[in-house]
């Protein structure tokens, strides 16, 4: 069986606010100054990104996606739980997906308490993926990147026996003391909702979601770099006894679709690298504090150059970032190549990017949902049948 | 010319690179040095020290030619590592003690628990109290290529401390060497209850600071003398940063003359 044969598709939103403060080198991040804020266009921002939201679950996608980010204009969620709550009233069939609260972020029992909230009122539609957060959110959050790793995996290990275990249990552990770890409500779903750990492609990170049976999803690494770790995953995970399906791996991807290619470009082009210029591009110091990245993870990063900050061309970012400008038909074949590549049945789609106006956004995700995902569904591109 | 011998030696199972220098003649009364947060560039400027006394440099676990510990998350571990590590080199007399920046917090907080092993204490701007009208630098946000200026205050100085490739290898040191420091302080970067407990520090003291430290202000010396117990005398210099043993010779020989029970 073909993984093309269950595919999802995942809508995401990044929530950006897009009016960046120019001439800052280090990016959008943690010491940018909140002035900059204008609370009538965040509250139309939170409008319209909802809408558009909303609009997928309408237009038939298996599952909405929001995830969290904090000071910076990268993300207007520095609560993600609250933007799901949100959907859930709004929504009838779509999974809702927190991709989501670093947990180190918060007390691990509260986001037990919150996700199980989620799950229960959107009656089983909720799937949380767990980050350590990026550099950036250290520095803007009281909290040590060198012991995070540590943390990490305790506030997991509290969150799991907190939703498994009959409660009330107890919780003796490094960085927790539980004298009664009495979570209510519980989760919908049981034992819990679907959970993948969120990675940048650090060893240990893909190791630990493997050997937990984890779910792993890589968010912003290069192609090649992302497939290297799905085949590491796999491997791990069948040692530890865990069978992984195409469900397990999640793939995120660009698309945007229009009448003609050119149209396509001339649409999305300039958002997209918007995208990659000003909201994810940040400073060395800001998204590498001491003790965030493993030395040896650290070593291959600066022999491979990555620090080197450099403009970034659309020819380098389309070969290292899964991106397809186009015709339905030429999203729908890129996208099928890129799950068979990946042997995942499960892929993230970025529909708004950037400073994507509200229409652009709503053409794109009704005309991928209406002309790339039945193609990809029923197979009716010939090319993909001539393939077959 | 006088120069330190390496040695290793393990201590509670983690291996620790001690430094040491002491007179030709041999003997000499011990001196335990504890270095500042960056173990990089050597302690020559320490050796004038060695004339009298058998000078040991231990180099804190997770720093220079010393091995990780990821069992040390706070400045008190540091304390009970050192506890150990006096034992393993048999300094059962009363030593003299020297701490610089992050060591000399170190240094204090031995001095707290473990009072009746030193002697004579030296604080060379000590980090980890809190005084919030003169707050130290937090150097985490201090940007890599300026790091230099808060560090010393002599141009010439700032010069030699600036020039020179910077290498993927000294990144990478350095990023260790900040992630050891990060795991201690990276929260706070004092100790809430040092205020308090510093009165338990009966022994002679000297305190040490540069006038123009950048990293921790010399307004804070007279905060420190005024906790302690015991009677302390401060030494200030002029046109001296934070690496006040590097910026003046000045700073070991008034050492020196405190330990020969100097005024």
């Amino acid at each position: 069986m073909s993984v093309l044969d269950r595919l999802q598709f995942y809508l995401m939103h990044f929530m950006p606010y897009p009016d960046v403060v120019p001439d800052r080198p280090q990016g959008q991040w943690v010491d940018i100054p909140n002035t900059h804020f204008d609370p009538e266009k965040g509250h139309q921002l939170y409008k319209n990104y909802i809408d558009e939201l909303v609009l997928g679950d309408a237009l038939g996608y298996d599952a909405l996606v929001v995830n969290e980010h904090h000071s910076t204009f990268y993300s207007l969620m520095p609560s993600c739980s609250i933007i799901a709550g949100a959907l859930i009233a709004r929504t009838r069939q779509a999974k809702i997906c927190v991709f989501g609260t670093p947990i180190t972020l918060t007390y691990p029992h509260r986001l037990a308490e919150e996700y199980a909230m989620l799950d229960v009122m959107s009656g089983g539609r909720l799937e949380c993926a767990f980050p350590l957060g990026t550099g950036m959110e250290y520095w803007v959050n009281p909290l040590n990147p060198a012991t995070a790793r540590e943390r990490f995996r305790e506030s997991m290990d509290v969150l799991m026996q907190a939703w498994t275990q009959p409660g009330p249990t107890r919780w003796d552990g490094e960085f927790y003391h539980y004298k009664y770890l009495n979570p209510f409500p519980l989760p919908y779903q049981k034992p819990h909702p679907k959970i993948y750990i969120v990675g940048s492609g650090t060893e240990d990170t893909v190791q630990y979601a493997a050997e937990k049976g984890f779910g792993y999803s890589q968010v912003f690494t290069p192609i090649a770099a992302q497939l290297r770790s799905f085949e590491n995953y796999r491997a791990t995970a069948a040692r530890h006894g865990h069978t992984p399906d195409s469900e397990s791996i999640i793939i995120s991807a660009i698309p945007y679709v229009a009448e003609s290619e050119a149209k396509a470009i001339e649409e999305a082009r300039d958002h997209i690298l918007f995208y990659f210029r000003n909201l994810l591009r940040t400073g060395d110091q800001m998204n590498t504090p001491p003790g965030y990245l493993p030395v040896d993870r650290l070593r291959k990063r600066l022999e491979a150059g990555v620090f080197q900050s450099s403009e970034i061309t659309w020819e380098a970012l389309t070969s290292v970032y899964r991106t397809v400008l186009g015709t339905p038909e030429q999203v729908a074949e890129r996208i099928a190549f890129w799950c068979e590549q990946a042997q995942s049945s499960k892929i993230v789609v970025h529909l708004h990017t950037g400073d994507m106006p509200h229409w652009k956004a709503v053409k794109n995700i009704t005309l991928f949902a209406e002309e790339v995902i039945p193609r990809l569904r029923r197979k009716l591109s010939p090319k993909l049948k001539a393939a077959e | 010319m006088i120069q330190f011998r390496k040695s290793d030696i393990v201590v509670d199972g983690v291996r620790v690179q001690v430094l040491e220098a002491g007179p030709r003649s041999g003997g000499g009364k011990p001196l335990v040095y504890f270095h500042g947060a960056g173990a990089m560039r050597g302690f020559d400027e320490l050796l004038p020290l060695a004339e009298q006394h058998r000078l040991i440099v231990p180099i804190h676990p997770g720093f220079g030619g010393s091995d990780d510990d990821l069992t040390i998350n706070s400045v008190l571990d540091y304390v009970v590592h050192y506890a150990s590590l006096f034992d393993q080199l048999e300094l059962a007399e009363p030593v003299d003690l020297v701490g610089h920046s992050l060591g000399g917090w170190i240094a204090s907080l031995f001095a707290v628990f473990h009072g009746h092993r030193v002697r004579r204490l030296v604080l060379a701007c000590p980090a980890g109290l809190r005084v919030p009208e003169h707050p130290s630098t937090d150097l985490f946000m201090v940007p890599p290529e300026t790091l230099p200026s808060y560090l010393v205050e002599a141009p010439a100085m700032l010069a030699k401390l600036s020039s020179g490739e910077v290498t993927v290898e000294m990144r990478i040191a350095r990023y260790r060497e900040m992630t050891s420091l990060a795991r201690v302080i990276w929260e706070r970067s004092y100790e809430p209850k040092l205020s308090r407990w510093l009165k338990r520090i009966a022994v002679p003291t000297l305190i040490l600071w540069g006038e123009q430290d950048r990293v921790i202000p010399v307004q804070q010396a007279r905060q420190w003398a005024d906790r302690l117990a015991s009677e302390a005398q401060i030494t200030t210099f002029d046109g001296v940063g934070h690496l006040v043993f590097i910026e003046t010779q000045g700073a070991a020989k008034r050492v020196e003359s405190f330990l020969n029970g100097g005024g």
